[in-house]
């Protein structure tokens, strides 16, 4: 349904993606853990084509894509196809909830504002915050921040979407309220890839685990056997340490 | 101060200020207006890295900010002409300052939209707008609500600055009181009523900008 073909990414010397492949079935979660560095927000900025990878394809549904270029007609398909959710949000500052969420339907695919502040008003709704559909981000607290975001990658009812750690730059407190919404879109079927630290997450939500580490898919399988029989020795000491007290190796400011 | 010139200063007063609205006001507004865009422009090519226009547009910034705008507009007023190419006092002096606003507003406008976080713009990508859209409805308006207090002081001074148009013959507010001053010889107070005339039209837009500002904080 979904699949990573060899994609590749460099910058300068620094070989960050090494011929990553990696197949999602439809409704799939997918969880990918690695520690920081190790080219997990690479990998989803050029699956997401917000970097151009140096080669690699991805293939959505009956759709095949190059994602060293994408361009013109393809490209807004390929973006219909495709929600991402950042760490940070990245919310329009000068939109409303409702405007961000609608913006890319009016602007991008041309649809009538009615028609876009219908879906706009359900997308809200769905992650909880039909009464914030006026509020402007700042007026807006980070978790439904992040929940806006989430409805806005939503809006043109993608095959799959992207979280970049969606929960590591919020207050404890408000994490919950935002994997919740996650997991109810989980529940539904959306296909999703999330790269996060929160193990509980990927043990309970997530389908499928990944396990990466400098630039390669070290392992992979299902959540339940890859929590309870790990395969390779790194991927074990990575599961021990994270679930026991070992923050330092989970702080990931590396950003773009 | 005597009742003549009492009188005469009222007499003046309504001239001057006209000269004010119909001349040295839709000056300033043409020439904010045209300089905007093309402070806009300027920047976004430096941002946008377009290739040769960024750098030529540097080169332009670098000509403007380093030459005096009264030799600017004695170039384009009295210079140009003797290469055949005439242009009236007004069309002059708006040439000569929309050159100068898109100069000296480039810097602030870029140092605005570099203010809204490039997030905004990949999250705009992915809404599948190009760079152009995202830049039209999302970065800009928010650059412009940043650089609206210096933008608004850029306006400011460019309503005093009109009065250098009087070189080139533009009857500006300058120019009237000098007109009329040359009859009367009561240079001082009509040069005070000429200031004053420039007191309350800059008050009046200092009172606008400050409404506007808060109208802005409002909105967001
Ligand atoms: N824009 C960039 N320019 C140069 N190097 C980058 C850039 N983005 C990421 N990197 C490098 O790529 C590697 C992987 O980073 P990243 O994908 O952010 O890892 P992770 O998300 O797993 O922490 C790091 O070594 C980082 O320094
Ligand atoms: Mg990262």
């Amino acid at each position: 349904m979904l699949e990573l073909k060899n994609v590749h990414k460099q910058f300068g010397d620094n070989v960050v993606l090494k011929d990553v492949s990696l197949k999602v079935e439809k409704g799939d979660v997918v969880a990918i853990l690695g520690p920081s560095g190790s080219g997990k927000t690479t990998l989803l900025r050029c699956a997401g084509y917000l970097n151009r990878a140096d080669s690699g394809r991805l293939v959505i549904g009956d759709k095949e894509f190059d994602l060293k270029k994408i361009a013109g007609k393809d490209l807004l398909d390929y973006r219909s196809r495709v929600g991402f959710v950042f760490q940070s949000f990245n919310l329009y500052g000068n939109k409303t909830a409702l405007g961000n969420v609608t913006l890319g339907l009016t602007v991008a695919q041309k649809m009538k504002k009615d028609e876009a502040e219908e879906i706009g008003r359900k997308l809200l709704e769905r992650v909880g915050l039909s009464d914030r559909v006026d509020y402007y981000p700042s007026k807006l607290s980070g978790g439904q921040q992040q929940r806006v975001a989430i409805a806005r990658a939503l809006a043109t009812n993608p095959e799959v979407v992207f979280f970049d750690e969606p929960t590591s730059a919020l207050d404890p407190e408000l994490t919950g309220e935002v994997l919740n919404v996650i997991k109810s879109l989980a529940d539904d079927g959306v296909t999703m890839i999330v790269v996060t630290h929160e193990m509980e997450f990927a043990r309970k939500v997530a389908t499928r685990v990944v396990f990466m580490e400098n630039g390669e898919i070290v392992e992979e399988n299902n959540s339940k056997d890859f929590f309870e029989h790990p395969q390779k020795e790194r991927t074990k000491e990575f599961i021990y340490k994270s679930s026991t007290w070992a923050s330092d190796t989970q702080i990931d400011g590396s950003g773009i | 101060m005597n009742e003549r010139i009492i009188n005469e200063l009222i007499e003046s007063f309504g001239k001057l200020l006209m000269a004010g609205l119909k001349v040295s006001l839709p000056l300033t507004i043409a020439s904010f207006s045209a300089g905007l865009i093309i402070a806009f422009l300027v920047a976004l090519a430096q941002i946008a890295k377009v290739p040769v226009l960024r750098h030529l547009v540097r080169v332009y910034v670098w000509i403007i900010r380093c030459t005096p705008m009264i030799v600017q507009l004695f170039i384009v007023y009295f210079g140009l002409p003797s290469i055949g190419i005439k242009f009236n006092s007004f069309v002059s002096a708006w040439l000569v300052m929309s050159l100068s606003v898109g100069a000296y507003c480039s810097e602030t406008v870029r140092a605005a939209i570099q203010s809204v976080p490039v997030g905004q713009l990949e999250a705009c990508y992915c809404d599948g707008l190009t760079f152009w859209q995202g830049m039209m409805h999302v970065i800009v308006p928010q650059a412009l609500r940043t650089a609206f207090p210096p933008l608004s002081n850029s306006i400011i001074g460019l309503v005093k600055d009109t009065s250098l148009a009087y070189s080139v013959a533009l009857v500006e507010i300058l120019a009237t009181a000098q007109r009329i001053a040359a009859r009367t010889y009561d240079y001082f107070w009509l040069y005070l009523e000429a200031g004053l005339i420039y007191l309350i039209i800059c008050s009046v837009l200092t009172v606008i900008q400050s409404r506007a500002e808060a109208a802005l904080e409002r909105r967001r």
